[in-house]
């Protein structure tokens, strides 16, 4: 029986933001793993001063840092999660904080995003990502299918009954995301990161991605976790390792992977974040909360 | 069309300032008719969306949200005036309010 899920946040909050609500009792513990992480990395805790994929990089984990420390607090807490899921990146965090990795190879794959871009930018490739607020996944598919194709177009996640992630080439989210706004959206923005994960054209750009989450051995996480793919539960390191793997280039459905956690009896949700992300773009019915730090 | 007395106007606009105050983090005088929330406040779509769904809840609204949004496309909620206006319309007409 499941009654508590821990959750955890992909990459796009600004470091700024997550740490705006990092109580001043956990920073310590911040500032040592920040340390720690960047100097084996060989990264500048100043991120302007470090090079354009390092910078992107950095700032994603600064996420994962984030994410382990308010983990580390709630088990310190006595909050001990029944299971768990990560959204888009958050599967990375939630391997290291499950114990499947260690958070340094967590760390590791995160940084192969460089190879990635690196390979987009040679290749020429012009990908974006986009968010729009305001439509579920039902009211975006119905909007867009028949206008783009899915080479050029994909909902890259469903999150809520109100928010949704367009990912593809940049003229088709721009597009999309003009034709949203234009048929109510509440609001809508590119990402401008040039990368379109959770478009499967991410597959042939991610290869030294995918090889590399699978240059470990994977241990049994510590508590089960749900796919946001498939929506299995997942008990053994071969199904996280294939998870991370996936990451990169399937689209997702976080908005049924919550729908599903609740079917197997959740009812208590604990937002991983700092800042409470998850929580803002995530619904549950009504018998059920999402806790945040804040709650803690 | 649902009508709206002086008491809902003034409680809608209570509900409007004491959300803003308190995800914000402001002290609720601080806010005033003229205060631009994005700007001001620092909120975001996201809150707003939350606001939303507290007003539908609490006056039982069935109200979709792309309404609101083409209604916003006429009319910018660049004030908590706007705001309050919007949500007083909101009440009254509900997905109708595109019209508006």
């Amino acid at each position: 029986m499941y009654n508590r899920a821990f959750l955890f946040n992909g990459i796009g909050s600004k470091p700024e933001k997550l740490l705006v609500n990092m109580p001043p009792e956990l920073m310590d513990k911040y500032e040592f793993y920040l340390d720690s992480a960047f100097g084996r990395l060989g990264l500048s805790k100043d991120l302007e001063k470090n090079s354009s994929y390092d910078g992107r990089v950095a700032e994603w984990i600064i996420s994962l840092i984030c994410d382990r420390v308010v983990f580390e607090h709630y088990i310190s807490k006595g909050i001990i999660p029944d299971i768990g899921a990560g959204y888009s990146s958050g599967i990375v965090s939630i391997s290291g904080c499950f114990g499947c990795v260690p958070h340094e190879f967590a760390h590791d794959i995160i940084m192969m995003n460089r190879a990635t871009m690196r390979c987009l930018d040679e290749q020429g490739e012009e990908l974006d990502m986009g968010i729009v607020i305001g439509f579920s996944y039902n009211d975006i598919e119905e909007l867009l299918s028949a206008r783009f194709s899915p080479d050029v177009l994909v909902i890259g996640s469903g999150n809520s009954k109100f928010h949704v992630m367009l990912s593809g080439r940049t003229e088709a989210v721009a597009e999309a995301l003009d034709l949203c706004q234009r048929e109510g959206a509440l609001k809508v923005f590119s990402f401008g990161t040039g990368v379109a994960y959770h478009h499967p054209i991410m597959e042939k750009y991610s290869r030294e991605y995918v090889d590399f989450c699978a240059s470990t051995e994977y241990r049994a996480p510590d508590y089960p976790m749900l796919s946001i793919f498939d929506r299995e539960i997942m008990t053994t390191g071969q199904q996280v390792m294939r998870e991370n793997q996936l990451n990169v280039y399937t689209p997702i459905r976080w908005d049924l992977a919550l729908k599903k956690l609740e079917e197997l009896g959740v009812t208590e949700f604990f937002d991983v974040s700092p800042n409470g992300a998850v929580s803002k773009f995530s619904r549950v019915n009504r018998k059920c909360k999402i806790y945040t730090l804040e709650d803690v | 069309m649902r009508e709206i007395t002086e008491e809902i106007r003034q409680e809608i606009k209570d509900m409007i300032f004491d959300y803003y105050a308190e995800e914000c983090e402001v002290e609720k005088d601080e806010i005033t008719m003229d205060t631009n929330p994005q700007e001001d406040l620092g909120s975001d779509s996201l809150m707003f969306v939350e606001l939303i769904e507290m007003t539908a809840d609490k006056y039982d609204l069935d109200i979709k949200l792309q309404s609101i949004g083409k209604y916003m496309l006429k009319a910018p909620m660049d004030t908590m005036s706007d705001v309050v206006e919007m949500f007083c319309k909101i009440y009254q007409y509900g997905n109708d309010i595109v019209n508006q």
